[in-house]
C-alpha cells in the first residue's frame, strides 16, 4: 500500500491578477521506501504542491481540495489542530526550499534541531539537546556544530543541520524541494549521497523536489515532470528518462548538458505560461513542436502568432498580404486586405497554411479556410486538455494517446 | 563596506559599545552608575530624608557659591564658615567658672557664680561672613521668688580693640518650666538679621551706640529710619565711616574674640556656647537657600534619575514592544485594535494630564512612574516594532517554523522576539531621556515627588528663588549639567545602537 496517496489535489492562490492555478489536479503515489522526484521548470508548481501537502498555506488560498491518504487515512480531512499534531514532521516532514538559509539566525544549530522535539514531544531542553546531537550525527554533524550559530556553518553544513532537523521525530515521508540548489556541485554530491544513506538506513520515502534532471534520475525510483501547474509525464525513472513519453519530458531531457557529447543543449523556446490564464487545451501546445489540431489553438493565440511571423518575415514570398487580422470567438480569426479581394487572400493563405505547417505547428490548427464578402474567416480545430493515459506509466500528450494505440513510443 | 548586521542581542550589545559615541555612551553611564552606587555610602538616605526640614542643614550657609567659585572672584580670599565650638570639645570655647558665697552678717548667704566663656578666632578672608550666629546653652535654677535667672553679656572683641557687647539677656522660664530642677534654657542670638522683639533684636542698637561712640556717625543719622545696620559687616569692617556700606567697607582682618560673661545667684549655674560665623562659600555645589548642602541634592539626583529613566523607559517599551509584536504577528482585529489605541494615546496630552493629577494628588515618584505607565502601554514603539515585525514575519525561518508545527504564540516569542529585542534596546537607550525630562518638568513645575531633591526638583526651587535673577548660578548650573549629562549618555547609546542596527547609518 501506498504510504501516501494523492487524488486530484487542486491548489489556487488569489492575487489581484485572478486566481494562479499553480497545482492543478494533480495525482500520485509514493510507495514505502521510495522516492519519486517532481521535475519542472522554476515557477511550475513544484513547490506549492509540498506545500499543499504539508498545508502550508498562506492567506491568499482561492483553492484547496482534494484528497490526501496518508497511513490510509485522508488527511485533507483532519482539523488544523489534528494535522498539526498528527502529521506534521511526525509523519510529513520537509526540507523547505532554500531552508539552509532559512535557519533562524539567532538560535543556535542545536536548539534549532531540537525545535521540533520541543514543539511536538514537549521534551525538557536537555534531552532535546541530547536528541538532537544524536540527530546531528546521523547527518555526520560533528557534535561542536551544536553550539554554532548558523552564520558560522557552511552551506553544507547548513544543510546537513536542515535535515537532521527534518529527520529528528522520524516521519515517514520526507519531502526535499530541491535541497541541493544553493550549492556547489561536490556539496550536492555529499548532500545526495546522505539523502541515499538516510533513506537505506531509516525506510523513508521521499518526495524530491528539483529542476535538474540528472539528480532526479540518480535518486528517484519514480519521477513526475510538472509544467504549468500539473502532471504531465508519471512513471519509473527508467521509463521515463529513456524513452520519455511526452514531448516535453523529450525536451526537458535534451536541454540537459552532457559532459560527454557534440550534442549543444537544446533549449525549450518560449517561456513558461502564465498560471493565472493557463493555455487551454493542451498546457505546453504554444510551446510543443509536434503539436497539432487537437492541441487546444485558441483564436487570440494564434492572432498572436501570425502578427509575429508577419513581423519577421515581412513581404517575403509566399506569406499572405492581410491588412488587418483579428479574433472572433475563441475559433474563428477574420483576416482583411486592402488591396487583395477575400477570394484571393483566402487562396494565398490556404496555400501559406498547407506549405508552413510543419514550421509554424499553429497553423495545424486551422480547419476551413472561408472567402466572406469583406473579409477571410478562419476557423480553427476545438481542442481539449490531453488526459493522463496509461498505467505505471502515464503521459498527458493527444500524441501518447494515439502512440499507444499503435504501440509506438514517439520521438 | 557595511558589515553584516549582528545576530542576536549580546553581538549587537558588544558592536554598539565598541563603536565611539558607544564607548562614550557607555563611559558616561558607567560614571553615572558609579555614583549612584556610592551616594548612598557618601549620602546615606537618612540625609536625604532630611531633606525637607531645617534641622540637617542650620550649620551650612545660606545660597553660598561653591568654594572653588575663588578662582574667579580675582585672587581674592572668601570666607569660609568658622565654627566656634563648645567648651570641652578640642580647640572650643575655654570655660572659667568659680563660685562664691557671700554672707550678708545676717545668716542669710548669697550664692554667685562667675563665668566666662572665650573663643579667639581668626579672620583673614577678603570678604564678609554672610551670617553669625551665637548659640547659648544656660543652666540655671530659677524656683518661685528664691533665685533669680542669671544675667549673660555676649561681648565681641575687635583686632583694634574697638570690642563691644553685643547684648545683655536674662533667660527667663515660661512659668510651666519654673519648678523644674535644674532649669536650662536654649537661646539662639541671630548677630546678623537679628529678629524685632527678641533679645538679640538689641544688637542693633548697641552697634548703633558703638558706632556713635566710635564717631563714625552721629546720633541722628544713627537713629534715622533709613540708617541701615548690619552687623555682619560692621563687626568686621575696619573703623570708619566706608563701613557703613558693605559695597565700600574694607575688612579687618586679624583676630576676633567671642566673649560670654554669666553672672549666676545659684552656685549650680551653668553655661556653654556654640557660634557660627558663616562664610559665603561652601563645598563643591554652593547652598541654596534652606542651606541645603547641594552637592547632596545633585548626586542624590544621579541615581533617582538612572532609576526613573530606566525603569519608566524598560517598562513602557517592553509593554509596548511586546504588544507591537502581537499587534504586528497575529494581525486582523488584534493588530486593529492595537494600532488604533497607539493612535489614540499618541494624541492624547500626557503632560497636561499628568500635571493636573499632579495637582489634585501630589504623586511620589513611584506614582508618577505608574501613570507614565498607563499612559504609554502602546505608543510610538508599538508601531515601530509592528513594522519590524511585519518584516521578521516574511522571513523563511518563520515559514519553516511553522512548517514544523509550532504554534504562533511559540513563534512569537521564541523567534520574533528575539529578532525585535536589539531594536528594543536602542529604543530603550532612546527613551530614558524622555522619562528622564519629563520627571524633571514636573518637579520644575513643582509637581513632582515632593520629597525627593531630584534634579528638576532643585532646578525648580532655584527658579523660584530667582536664583537666575540674584546670580545664584550654581542652583541653577549643575542641575542642568546633571540632566543633560545623563540625557547625553543615553543618546549616545542609543545613536550607537541605531548606528549597528541599521545598516544605513552603517556606512563609513
Ligand atoms: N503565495 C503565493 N501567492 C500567489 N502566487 C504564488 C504564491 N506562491 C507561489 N505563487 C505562484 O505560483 C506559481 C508556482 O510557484 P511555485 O510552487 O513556487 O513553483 P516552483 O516551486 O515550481 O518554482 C508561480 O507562478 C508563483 O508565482
Ligand atoms: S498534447 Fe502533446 S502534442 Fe499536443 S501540445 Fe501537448 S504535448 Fe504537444
Ligand atoms: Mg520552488
Amino acid at each position: 500500500m501506498a504510504v501516501l496517496d494523492i487524488r486530484n489535489l487542486i491548489y489556487w492562490y488569489r492575487t489581484r491578477r485572478g486566481a494562479v492555478h499553480a497545482v492543478d489536479n494533480i495525482s500520485f503515489k509514493l510507495e514505502q521506501g521510495e522516492t519519486i522526484a517532481v521535475v519542472g521548470e522554476s515557477g511550475c508548481g513544484k513547490t506549492s504542491t509540498a506545500n499543499a501537502i504539508l498545508r502550508l498555506l498562506p492567506k491568499n488560498v482561492e483553492r484547496y481540495e482534494g484528497e490526501i491518504w496518508f497511513d490510509g487515512q485522508d488527511i485533507m480531512a483532519l482539523g488544523n489542530e489534528d494535522f498539526r499534531k498528527q502529521v506534521r514532521w511526525k509523519g510529513i516532514s520537509m526540507v523547505l526550499q532554500g531552508a539552509l538559509n532559512a535557519l533562524n539566525p539567532t538560535v543556535r544549530a542545536g536548539a534549532q534541531v531540537a525545535e521540533p522535539l520541543i514543539v511536538h514531544y514537549d521534551v525538557d531542553r536537555d534531552e532535546a539537546m541530547e536528541q538532537a546531537i544524536a540527530a546531528m550525527k546521523r547527518v555526520g554533524l560533528p557534535q561542536d556544530i551544536a553550539r554554532r550559530y548558523p552564520h558560522e556553518l557552511s552551506g553544507g553544513m547548513k544543510q546537513r543541520v536542515v535535515i537532521a532537523m527534518a529527520l529528528i521525530l522520524k516521519p515517514k515521508v520526507v519531502i526535499l524541494d530541491e535541497p541541493t540548489s544553493a550549492l556547489d556541485v561536490m556539496t550536492q554530491t555529499n548532500i545526495i549521497n546522505l539523502l541515499k544513506e538516510m533513506k537505506a538506513a531509516e525506510g523513508l520515502s521521499y518526495i524530491f523536489i528539483t529542476h535538474d534532471l540528472g539528480l532526479a534520475s540518480d535518486l528517484a525510483d519514480h519521477v513526475a515532470i510538472m509544467y504549468a501547474g500539473e502532471i504531465d509525464e508519471i512513471g519509473p525513472a527508467d521509463h521515463v528518462f529513456v524513452h520519455p513519453k511526452h514531448p516535453y519530458t523529450g525536451r526537458l531531457l535534451a536541454s540537459v548538458p552532457r559532459l560527454r557529447s557534440e550534442d549543444a543543449p537544446e533549449f525549450i523556446p518560449g517561456a513558461p505560461p502564465d498560471l493565472t490564464r493557463p493555455p487551454p487545451g493542451c498546457r505546453f501546445h504554444l510551446r510543443c513542436p509536434v503539436a497539432f489540431e487537437k492541441c487546444g489553438w485558441v483564436a487570440e493565440e494564434f492572432v498572436d502568432r501570425l502578427r509575429l511571423l508577419q513581423a519577421t518575415t515581412q513581404g517575403k514570398e509566399g506569406f499572405p498580404r492581410f491588412s488587418e487580422v483579428e479574433a472572433r470567438g475563441t475559433q474563428m480569426v477574420v483576416l482583411r486586405a486592402d488591396s487583395d479581394s477575400p477570394e484571393t487572400l483566402a487562396a494565398s493563405f490556404s496555400e501559406f497554411v498547407k506549405s508552413g505547417r510543419e514550421t509554424n505547428p499553429f497553423l495545424k490548427s486551422v480547419r476551413s479556410v472561408d472567402a466572406k464578402t469583406k473579409a477571410v474567416a478562419v476557423t480553427l480545430h476545438e481542442g481539449a486538455p490531453p488526459p493522463l493515459i496509461g498505467e505505471e506509466w502515464r503521459a498527458a500528450c493527444w500524441l501518447v494517446q494515439e502512440a499507444t494505440a499503435h504501440d509506438t513510443i514517439p520521438a | 563596506m557595511a558589515a553584516p548586521v549582528p545576530i542576536g542581542l549580546k553581538a549587537a550589545l558588544l558592536d554598539a559599545v565598541r563603536t565611539k559615541s558607544g564607548m562614550v555612551g557607555t563611559g558616561m553611564l558607567g560614571f553615572l552608575i558609579l555614583l549612584a552606587i556610592l551616594v548612598p555610602v557618601f549620602a546615606p538616605y537618612d540625609v536625604i530624608k532630611a531633606w525637607g526640614g531645617t534641622d540637617a542643614w542650620q550649620d551650612n550657609p545660606k545660597l553660598a557659591a561653591p568654594e572653588w567659585s575663588e578662582v574667579f572672584s580675582g585672587g581674592k580670599h572668601l570666607p569660609r564658615t568658622i565654627f566656634l565650638t563648645p567648651a570641652g570639645t578640642p580647640g572650643g570655647f575655654l570655660k572659667f567658672r568659680t563660685t562664691e558665697n557671700v554672707s550678708d552678717g545676717k545668716g542669710n548667704w548669697n550664692n554667685f557664680t562667675f563665668l566666662g566663656l572665650k573663643k579667639t578666632f581668626g579672620f583673614q578672608a577678603d570678604d564678609f561672613p554672610s551670617e553669625m550666629t551665637v548659640y547659648l546653652n544656660t543652666m540655671f535654677t530659677q524656683a518661685g521668688n528664691l533665685s533669680k535667672p542669671p544675667a549673660i553679656s555676649v561681648i565681641f572683641q575687635r583686632p583694634d580693640n574697638k570690642n563691644l557687647t553685643l547684648l545683655d539677656d536674662t533667660p527667663r522660664l515660661s512659668t510651666t518650666d519654673i519648678n523644674r530642677f535644674p532649669n536650662t534654657k536654649s537661646n539662639a542670638y541671630a548677630v546678623s538679621q537679628p529678629i524685632k522683639d527678641t533679645p538679640s533684636y538689641k544688637i542693633l542698637d548697641n552697634l548703633r551706640e558703638w558706632l556713635i561712640a566710635n564717631n563714625v556717625t552721629t546720633r541722628a543719622e544713627a537713629y534715622d529710619p533709613q540708617f541701615y545696620v548690619q552687623p555682619e559687616v560692621l563687626l568686621f569692617a575696619q573703623l570708619d565711616r566706608s563701613m557703613l556700606s558693605k559695597s565700600t567697607a574694607h575688612v579687618l582682618k586679624g583676630d576676633y574674640s567671642l566673649r560670654i560673661e554669666l553672672v549666676g545667684f545659684e552656685n549650680t549655674d551653668d553655661a556653654n556656647a556654640r557660634g557660627i560665623v558663616f562664610g559665603t562659600v561652601f563645598g563643591l555645589a554652593g547652598t541654596d537657600d534652606a542651606r541645603h548642602d547641594l552637592l547632596v541634592g545633585l548626586l542624590w539626583g544621579a541615581p533617582v534619575a538612572l532609576a526613573f529613566g530606566t525603569a519608566g523607559a524598560l517598562v513602557v517599551v517592553l509593554i509596548q514592544m511586546i504588544l507591537g509584536a502581537i499587534s504586528g504577528w497575529y494581525g486582523g482585529a488584534v493588530d486593529e485594535l492595537v494600532q488604533r489605541a497607539a493612535d489614540f494615546y499618541l494624541i492624547i496630552p500626557t503632560l497636561p494630564i499628568l500635571i493636573l493629577i499632579s495637582l489634585l494628588y501630589r504623586p511620589s515618584i513611584v506614582a508618577i512612574l505608574f501613570i507614565l505607565v498607563a499612559f504609554g502601554i502602546v505608543g510610538s514603539t508599538t508601531k515601530v516594532v509592528r513594522s519590524i515585525v511585519l518584516q521578521v514575519k516574511e522571513e523563511q525561518f518563520i515559514e519553516a517554523a511553522r512548517s514544523y508545527g509550532a504554534k504562533k504564540t511559540r513563534i512569537l516569542f521564541r523567534y520574533i522576539l528575539p529578532r525585535v529585542m536589539p531594536y528594543t534596546f536602542a529604543l530603550i537607550a532612546l527613551t530614558v531621556p524622555a522619562f528622564i525630562f519629563l520627571e524633571a518638568s514636573l518637579s520644575f513645575l513643582g509637581l513632582g515627588d515632593p520629597v525627593l531633591p531630584t534634579w528638576g526638583h532643585t532646578l525648580g526651587l532655584a527658579y523660584n528663588n530667582g536664583a537666575l535673577f540674584y546670580g545664584f548660578w550654581w542652583w541653577i548650573v549643575f542641575p542642568v549639567v546633571g540632566i543633560i549629562f545623563a540625557t547625553i549618555a543615553f543618546a549616545l547609546l542609543g545613536y550607537a545602537f541605531d548606528k549597528v542596527l541599521n545598516p544605513r547609518l552603517r556606512e563609513q
